[in-house]
């Protein structure tokens, strides 16, 4: 099933009329770009969390879908008046495929490592991703720790504050999202741009 | 910009390099390229020179008067342009110019052309909703014509048509079937298996030119993303065992030597076996029905033999004219599986050839017709492979004829622009001696599908953040 089914998504924090800053597609300090990899088990929701917050200022029928979801960037624009755009790298998540993973987080200024609350697997999963990559990551590499499918509650199986504390330990961004009803999807990404290194302006 | 036509950028590049005022330019574009016959082939050097005089020189161009008051369009255009003179006039010393690499793109080859035998989509985890092996036909396509260019540019745009094909595909299974677009769990393994299944020429060395010779900042975004996808491709082929595949260490090797058997079987000559043959007689191989995707699954079957060769070997060539027909072939695997006292093993694969109607349950039939459909389709495969029945396809044989003409047609154009305009020396000229002679003559559809499908471009997706 789609996740695009639900709430209509307008979360706070999300800006507008962010789309001239980006058009020459050249960084500066203004105007960030930066490549996002996603990691973690197959069907956690790495898709819909990317769906949702790309689709986020339109209506679920935007043509973003013509082109899949497997690469796909979005350009937000911060309170300081910068702009970051996100350049999306999803990556396979079956078992088979994991060693190909440095060929994608190579050069990745983020790292969004998903699980699912309900799946204790999955938590393992992240942290053995978290792990690759302080060992094999680029060392200035921001990473975010994100539990999601937090609508499903009565399910949980990751309590919230083991997640928290992972985190903590490992010096990542924490946070819980659901795909489904857009919780604290743009709040995900926002937070990230917040902690990208900034270049010192010349 | 993937789908800016490049040759006409070629052309606008070139009528810019003929003005007087570019005299400084045509001076050291050639002594760039005249320095390169000097040195044996260091890749490392090499694309590290490439990439930084492309670099220079595109500075070069934005600060000159012949392009004064342009947009960054018609820039880009002239770096693509410079890029696609000098790679093309540089691409037999740096393609594919060390034993390794050759040997490496051998290997490969030899192993997809094993592999391609065997492999199913669930053995990747494609799912049943996504497998439509006849459409992945059309991205295998593009993925083999990427010996028919030699500028980095046009053979990345090969990857991306392929990638765009198979994304276009999945998407229409995704909304029949009501799911989300795909990510990269639906992705990769198509990709994959539909590698496998092109055995693409030479794919290592071609993938390793890209990384070295396109220009360094044309390869971002969407583009750097479907290109890293076809590299873990490569990774993941090169490294292909049983776990893989899920597959059992033994079923692998069995599978494995079995198509080594096939493939030797297909390439050799026949031995005295060949006096059997009209036994089995009623097996003509100009009988079978045709349709559209089996002449293109062909393709893939010969493919092993004919487009993995590097294009100068011309005597691999010629092996293929000798190729047993497949009533040879036929006979000399019964002689094999009579002479073994294992027969029954070898069987066992197939549980109902040993099976009475009466064993049959209603739930056996989707089985079987799966069992039945992929041995037909097999079988005129090989029919078409071994070389039977090339006369049966008149209309596609005629396209194919009409397509490799216009091809001609246009690489010729090209080239004449580009020694007319630059005026090389004769012997750093190497447009003629490429590969696209021979993938010509293997690839049915023309050049100008790169259109059809429209590659992958930066503004496609920076619409979504309007
Ligand atoms: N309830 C709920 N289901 C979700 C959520 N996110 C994704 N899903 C479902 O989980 C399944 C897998 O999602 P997908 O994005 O394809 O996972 P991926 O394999 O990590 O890309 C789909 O059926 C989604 O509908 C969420 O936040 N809440
Ligand atoms: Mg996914």
């Amino acid at each position: 099933m789609g996740c695009s089914s639900s709430l209509p998504d307008r979360s706070a924090g999300r800006l507008s009329g962010l789309n001239n800053a980006e058009n020459s597609g050249v960084p500066d300090a203004k105007n960030l770009r930066v490549k996002l990899v996603l990691l973690g088990d197959s069907g956690v929701g790495k898709s819909c969390i990317v769906l949702r917050f790309v689709r986020g200022q339109f209506d679920p029928t935007s043509k973003v879908v013509t082109v899949g979801a497997s690469f796909l960037s979005q350009t937000i624009a911060l309170q300081d008046s910068t702009t970051v755009k996100f350049e999306i790298w999803d990556t396979a998540g079956q078992e088979r495929y994991a060693a190909l993973a440095p060929l994608y987080y190579r050069g990745a200024g983020v790292a969004v490592i998903v699980y699912d609350i309900t799946s204790p697997e999955s938590f393992t999963k992240a942290q053995y991703w978290v792990k690759e990559l302080q060992k094999h990551g680029s060392p200035d590499i921001v990473m975010a720790l994100v539990g999601n499918k937090a609508d499903l509650h009565e399910n949980r199986e990751v309590p919230v504050q083991d997640g928290i504390d992972y985190a903590e330990k490992n010096g990542m961004f924490f946070i819980e999202t659901s795909a489904k009803t857009a919780d604290n999807i743009n709040q995900l990404f926002e937070e990230i741009a917040k902690r990208l290194p900034r270049p010192s302006s010349s | 910009m993937e789908n800016a036509d490049v040759f006409l950028g070629l052309q606008d590049f070139l009528e810019r390099m003929r003005q007087p005022s570019a005299a400084d330019f045509v001076k050291s574009i050639k002594s760039f390229i005249v320095s390169f016959s000097n040195n044996a082939p260091d890749p490392e050097r090499d694309s590290a020179a490439v990439q930084s005089f492309l670099a220079n020189m595109e500075a070069d161009f934005r600060a000159h008067p012949l392009w004064a008051g342009c947009s960054e369009e018609e820039l880009d255009s002239a770096g693509e342009g410079l890029e696609k003179y000098v790679m093309t006039k540089l691409f037999t010393r740096v393609f594919a110019s060390l034993p390794d690499d050759v040997k490496h793109d051998e290997q490969l080859s030899e192993k997809m052309a094993l592999i391609q035998q065997f492999v199913r989509p669930e053995n990747l985890d494609i799912k049943p909703n996504f497998q439509n092996e006849t459409s992945w036909l059309l991205a295998q396509k593009e993925l083999q014509k990427i010996n028919m260019y030699k500028a980095p540019r046009d053979k990345l745009v090969c990857i991306l048509n392929c990638c765009k094909v198979i994304n276009n595909l999945l998407l229409n299974a995704s909304i029949a079937s009501n799911e989300n677009p795909p990510g990269a769990d639906e992705f990769l393994p198509v990709l994959i298996y539909v590698t496998i299944k092109a055995n693409p020429p030479q794919l290592h060395s071609n993938l390793l030119y890209i990384q070295r010779y396109r220009r360094q900042s044309r390869l971002v975004a969407e583009a750097a993303y479907f290109f890293t996808n076809m590299l873990s491709a490569e990774s993941f082929i090169s490294s292909i065992d049983a776990k893989a595949l899920s597959m059992e260490e033994t079923e692998f090797e069995k599978n494995m030597e079995f198509a080594r058997a096939l493939l030797s079987g297909l390439s050799t000559d026949v031995d005295g076996l060949s006096s059997q043959i009209d036994q089995i007689a009623g097996h003509d191989p100009g009988e079978s029905t045709e349709s559209r995707h089996k002449t293109l699954k062909e393709d893939h079957l010969v493919q092993p033999k004919s487009l993995e060769t590097k294009p100068s070997n011309k005597e691999d060539q010629l092996s293929i004219t000798k190729i047993p027909s497949i009533s040879e072939l036929e006979n000399r695997g019964a002689a094999m599986l009579l002479k073994e006292d294992q027969t029954s093993k070898v069987f066992r694969d197939y549980p109902y050839l040993f099976a009475h109607a009466g064993d049959l349950t209603i739930s056996d039939v989707e089985d079987l017709l799966n069992n039945y459909k992929q041995l037909v389709f097999k079988y005129v495969s090989l029919l078409k492979g071994s070389g039977g029945g090339s006369a049966t396809f008149p209309s596609s044989g005629s396209l194919a004829q009409a397509h490799h003409h216009v091809e001609t047609v246009k690489e010729s154009a090209e080239n004449r622009v580009l020694e007319q305009n630059i005026g090389l020396p004769k012997d750093t000229d190497t447009v003629d001696d490429g590969p696209n002679r021979v993938s010509n003559q293997e690839n049915i559809e023309s050049d100008f599908s790169k259109d059809e499908v429209v590659p992958p471009s930066k503004d496609n997706h920076d619409d979504t953040s309007e």
